[in-house]
């Protein structure tokens, strides 16, 4: 996310809205949690995987968040579950914002195809997203491939939709129609001109599906159909740490604190992007 | 009204067939048959056998998708291969819970969501301002998962105010039944009343920057009755939209609340199945899932057009 | 007669920069004034600012607006609520967005009679069904029910005039009221504000970047350009003997429609038809209620000629000339172009090329005017990459404008500019035949001028056949060879431009005619 802000600052697409009080905060927020994750094996040498008897104990120097259940290292735990969620995201969501907008294409090119299109949008939103997570998981058993599905499919009628919407608009203007006057095929229409005036919003929803992707990875572990453990995992370690709530809640904290840093990081950054597209 | 049914439902139903058979299908791609899992581990071939031929799993695959469709539409839903009992009764013993759950949740979306929307486009500067931002930015931005977690952390950990988790049938016992739903409800509507709540702000915003609230300003009517009677009606349909999709994420999360709060509805119906591989039960369900929302979305498009006397006319 | 308003070196502020620059008249009870000027002249902010209605950013920064002694600059914000509406009031260029499209008209004439007075509810009503009556909507008490989108755009208007008349204030200020009307709407709204002058001693503000719409209404007027009154007196004197040099470059530059045509000195039209429509037609809508917007239209277009087509919004004018560039497939008709039929092969459609009214929504915002300008010659496969560029400045030299405006992007220039940009575009292709859908509809007076001039400069150096849409008759009559008027759908009248105008023909031209305002018609004294 933060190279994503880096480079729109760098297109100037959208620099008044990063640049606001809440952009900053949260390409602060996000970037920190983003480099905690991909800089896990440099930050801790402790195997996020490797049990000892030291089971539920609280921060120490040894140990900065404490251990788990498993007397595992949760720092460690925690840094590499960031690291899994990244990978996850970065997977799912290009898949899905790029299967999105080539649906939306699609829609525009007749309209049959715009119908169709939307009926697969309906479908998509119809069945109950964690729903779809338990179905796909009943097909492929429990494990990462299974969570990137899941979300590129949750991703699809939100990028699709936001881009046919801006299509539709975008179309009815008056320089549409001057370009299809001045000769070019619809096609050329279609992607040179309309498109690019189409897709600022879609650049909030990048955001937004981040989110999204944080929170689908989550509630699949939450039902024990995410990232088979002891991989670790943000909604892994968050789930595995319930059982320990009244007894340890120090336990929680670690993954909780994380996983809120960076979806109201992702969410400040939409706000921010949203508010420089309306201005 | 009725030319309207009638222009809707042929679309509603096709979405709801497709549906059908998408579900169908994917639960025959799941690996494993339901029938050597049901006969156990010492059992013969003969043995699977037999239960194939009574579950009707013999038969060619479309005759089985036909078979369930032609079951559906005369109401007998059947046995359950693995949970055990009637499937309706199954669906029947959790749907209860599950629709008190989402009914409480879509109330508490309304009420939290409508205000933060109105304050929100309305108040810009001052505490309240600055505690709806921070509301519909942080606390409501967050994932149900994780306000599980805090909310039952703060209010059942360390304010034993509120049960943890369960349930007790808000029918049968009013005030206990609350109590058991507000924690599980309010994480499930979270999200949802933040959405609506910032459709709503930028509606509304959108709204009071239209000219017939410059028109309205020039005659001389109050800043509050502007929002309230002028501006607010504009901002209405789309918000209705809005949470006519939210009803479906909170179909969808219900699942995962359910998980957490230890919840006896669909959503926990739905884990079971799927990990047991009880066909009947996830098919009839999620396609009961699918049939609600297409239904919800159906009645938003009605309040729409109520809403909005511009498409009433065409 | 006593002042009602007095303002005094009213400033107006928009987040620093200046957009009013000390305006101060006076405006006797029952009295009416125009105000003029160009876009950017202040006279819209001036307007607001009398209410204190200004957008967000906008400040009074200096000066007063006393109503009867009440200095309206400096009021406090609930006792300005009650002066809003009740002793001044205002009303709005386009009728459509300016009422609420979800609020039944009669619960907007209520809002409005309850905002100044605790009336019960059925005296509310008939205060309602009075005020529809007064400004003419027929039928008033039933139509109460009805929401704005089922009345016209006229009787929007009339309805947005019952709502400011509610409160039955002493001055109504009336910012373009009639700009987003048809001419002979136009007329109908003018007369009712003229009449309710009269009758209830309303005193009218009346702000237009029309002259004749200022002259044929109001008694005194004030022309403002960059935020200051340059001059004001009684309208008939400001019009004869105007002094300050920029009333008369306006005056100058207004077309008048007593005046001839000077397309003739432009080019003669050669013999040969270069564009001839038959029966061309085109429905729109569900098979079963289709709408008819072109009811087989005939026309020629010669070599070298400028066919003025006019005609009211929904005649049907944008619809052929979108056929003509086939925008979009005619129901039925044929269109030849040098006595074939017009195919849809690229040569064909490189023939004949649009301009468009609005210079803003036309131009692609992401592109450089040098991108938009080779996307035809790309388009067309015309030249390579060097070329283009070479071509791209040529079309801008042939345009007024500079070679370098290539680079930018078009929100740099200003909407005279953008329109410039435009018609490079349309001649990109190097086409025999221009439509031209309003192309100066939307721009300022002397602006538009420039760009007539223009487009004439073109005809006689390139030879090109322009069909010239436009709803200003008087730009129309100097602008064209011949004429043809259209009604609903159809040409009712076509011939030489001077004739039409002089000697019409069809009933319908007549009434358009009569309903041009015009600067030496005299409002009653």
């Amino acid at each position: 996310m933060t190279t994503l802000a880096v480079g729109l600052r760098r297109r100037r697409l959208l620099p008044a809205g990063l640049h606001t009080l809440r952009g900053t905060a949260g390409v602060l927020l996000v970037g920190v949690v983003v480099l905690a994750g991909l800089l896990a094996p440099l930050l801790t040498d402790a195997d996020p995987l490797a049990q000892s008897g030291l089971a539920l104990a609280g921060p120490s120097g040894a140990h900065p968040f404490g251990t788990d259940d498993l007397g595992r290292d949760l720092f460690s735990r925690v840094l590499h579950g960031i690291r899994t969620d990244l990978l996850i995201s970065v997977t799912a969501v290009p898949v899905g914002a790029v299967l999105g907008c080539a649906l939306a294409l699609l829609a525009a090119t007749s309209r049959g195809a715009d119908v169709a299109v939307q009926r697969v949008f309906d479908l998509l939103l119809a069945f109950p997203g964690l729903i779809l997570a338990l179905a796909v998981t009943a097909v492929l058993g429990p494990g990462r491939w299974p969570v990137v599905i899941v979300i590129a499919l949750a991703e699809i009628p939100g990028f699709g939709r936001q881009l046919r919407a801006g299509i539709l608009v975008q179309r009815e203007r008056e320089y549409a129609l001057a370009a299809r006057v001045g000769g070019a095929s619809r096609a050329r229409v279609l992607l040179r001109h309309v498109l690019p005036n189409a897709v600022d919003p879609l650049i909030v929803q990048g955001a937004i599906a981040f989110s999204l992707a944080v929170f689908i990875e989550g509630a699949m572990s939450f039902l024990g159909v995410g990232v088979r453990p002891p991989e670790p995992s943000l909604g892994g370690i968050l789930s595995q740490s319930m059982a320990y709530l009244s007894t340890h809640p120090g336990y929680a904290a670690a993954p909780l604190l994380v996983v809120t840093a960076l979806v109201l990081g992702l969410t400040l950054i939409a706000e921010a992007l949203n508010e420089g597209i309306r201005r | 009204m009725r030319t309207f049914l009638l222009r809707r439902l042929p679309s509603g139903l096709l979405v709801l067939l497709a549906a059908s058979f998408l579900i169908f299908l994917i639960l025959r791609l799941i690996p494993g048959d339901p029938a050597t899992s049901l006969a156990g581990p010492d059992a013969g071939p003969e043995a699977v056998a037999a239960i194939r031929a009574r579950l009707g799993l013999d038969r060619p695959l479309l005759g089985q998708y036909l078979g369930w469709l032609g079951d559906l539409a005369t109401g007998r839903l059947g046995p359950s291969y693995a949970i055990g009992g009637e499937v309706a009764d199954l669906i029947g013993d959790s749907l209860g819970a599950t629709v008190e759950l989402t009914l409480g949740a879509l109330l508490l979306v309304i009420l939290l969501g409508l205000p933060l929307g109105v304050l929100g486009a309305t108040v810009r500067r001052g505490p309240v301002a600055v505690a709806v931002r921070a509301l519909t930015t942080t606390v409501l931005a967050i994932p149900p998962f994780v306000t599980g977690v805090v909310l039952v952390l703060v209010f059942a950990v360390t304010l034993g105010l509120l049960p943890a988790g369960g349930h007790e049938s808000i029918l049968d016992q009013p005030d206990l039944g609350v109590q058991y739903l507000l924690l599980p409800a309010l994480c499930l509507a979270l999200p949802s009343a933040a959405i609506l709540g910032r459709y709503l702000k930028d509606g509304l915003e959108r709204a009071l920057a239209e000219d017939y609230v410059r028109t309205a300003t020039a005659l001389g009517i109050s800043r509050r009755r502007i929002v309230l009677r002028h501006a607010l009606p504009n901002a209405l349909p789309p918000a209705v939209t809005v949470l006519g999709l939210q009803v479906g994420q909170l179909l969808g999360g219900a699942v995962l609340v359910e998980a957490i709060f230890a919840w006896p509805g669909l959503g926990q119906l739905a884990e079971q199945g799927v990990l047991r591989r009880d066909y009947p039960v996830v098919q009839d369900l999620l396609l009961l899932l699918v049939a609600v929302y297409v239904a919800v979305q159906l009645v938003t498009d009605l309040v729409y057009t109520w809403l909005d006397p511009r498409i009433r006319w065409e | 007669m006593s002042a009602v308003l007095q303002v005094r070196d009213l400033k107006v502020e928009f987040d620093g920069v200046e957009a009013v620059a000390g305006v101060g008249f006076e405006l006797a009870a029952g009295e009416t004034l125009g105000i003029v000027g160009e876009s950017g002249s202040g006279k819209s902010t001036t307007a607001l600012a009398l209410l204190r209605m200004l957008p967000a950013g906008g400040r009074i920064s200096g000066g007063s607006v006393e109503l009867d002694g009440q200095d309206l600059a400096t009021l406090a914000e609930p006792a300005l609520r009650s002066v809003r509406g009740r002793r001044i009031a205002m009303i709005f260029q386009d009728p459509m967005s300016s009422l609420n499209p979800v609020l039944t008209v009669g619960r907007q004439l209520d809002e409005a009679v309850r905002a100044h007075g605790s009336a019960a509810k059925p005296e509310r009503a008939s205060r309602a069904v009075e005020l529809l009556d007064l400004v003419g909507i027929p039928d008033a008490a039933r139509r109460l029910r009805d929401h704005p989108h089922q009345f016209s755009g006229g009787q929007r208007q009339r309805i947005m005039i019952a709502l400011a008349l509610a409160g039955d204030p002493e001055v109504l200020v009336a910012d373009e009221p009639t700009t987003a009307l048809d001419p002979t709407v136009q007329q109908q709204i003018l007369r009712l504000l003229e009449r309710i002058n009269r009758e209830r001693g309303t005193a009218l503000v009346l702000i237009s970047h029309d002259l004749g719409v200022i002259a044929q209404t109001c008694r005194r007027v004030l022309v403002m350009h960059q935020g200051l009154v340059v001059e004001h007196g009684r309208t008939e004197d400001v019009l004869d003997r105007p002094e300050h040099p920029y009333t008369k470059r306006l005056l100058a530059a207004v077309p008048r429609l007593a005046e001839p045509s000077t397309a003739a000195a432009n080019s003669t039209p050669g013999p040969e038809p270069l564009l001839t429509v038959t029966g061309l037609a085109k429905t729109y809508g569900p098979r079963r209620r289709p709408v008819t917007a072109l009811g087989g239209v005939d026309l020629v277009l010669h070599p070298g000629e400028t066919l003025g087509l006019v005609g009211e919004s929904g005649s049907g004018k944008s619809t052929l000339a979108r056929a003509l560039v086939q925008a979009h497939a005619p129901s039925a008709g044929e269109i030849r172009y040098r006595g074939e039929p017009l195919t849809r092969s690229r040569a064909a459609r490189r023939e004949i090329q649009l301009v468009f009214q609005d210079p803003y929504s036309s131009l692609n915002p992401r592109m450089t005017v040098g991108q938009i300008l080779a996307e035809p010659l790309i388009a067309h496969r015309l030249g390579d990459a060097a070329e283009r560029a070479e071509r791209v400045g040529e079309l801008l030299t042939q345009v007024g404008l500079e070679p370098d405006a290539a680079d930018r992007h078009p929100r740099a220039f200003s909407g005279g500019q953008r329109q410039r940009i435009g018609i490079a575009r349309a001649l990109a292709p190097r086409p025999s035949v221009l439509i031209c859908d309003e192309p100066v509809s939307a721009l300022d007076v002397s602006v538009q001028a420039q760009v007539l001039d223009l487009l004439s400069g073109l005809q006689r150096e390139l030879g090109l056949a322009i069909l010239f849409i436009a709803h200003d008759l008087a730009v129309v009559r100097q602008a064209s060879h011949r004429i043809a008027v259209m009604h609903r759908g159809r040409l009712v009248e076509t011939g030489p431009a001077d004739q039409v105008v002089t000697d019409p023909q069809d009933p319908y031209t007549a009434e358009l005619l009569a309903a041009v305002p015009q600067l030496n018609h005299r409002s009653p004294v």
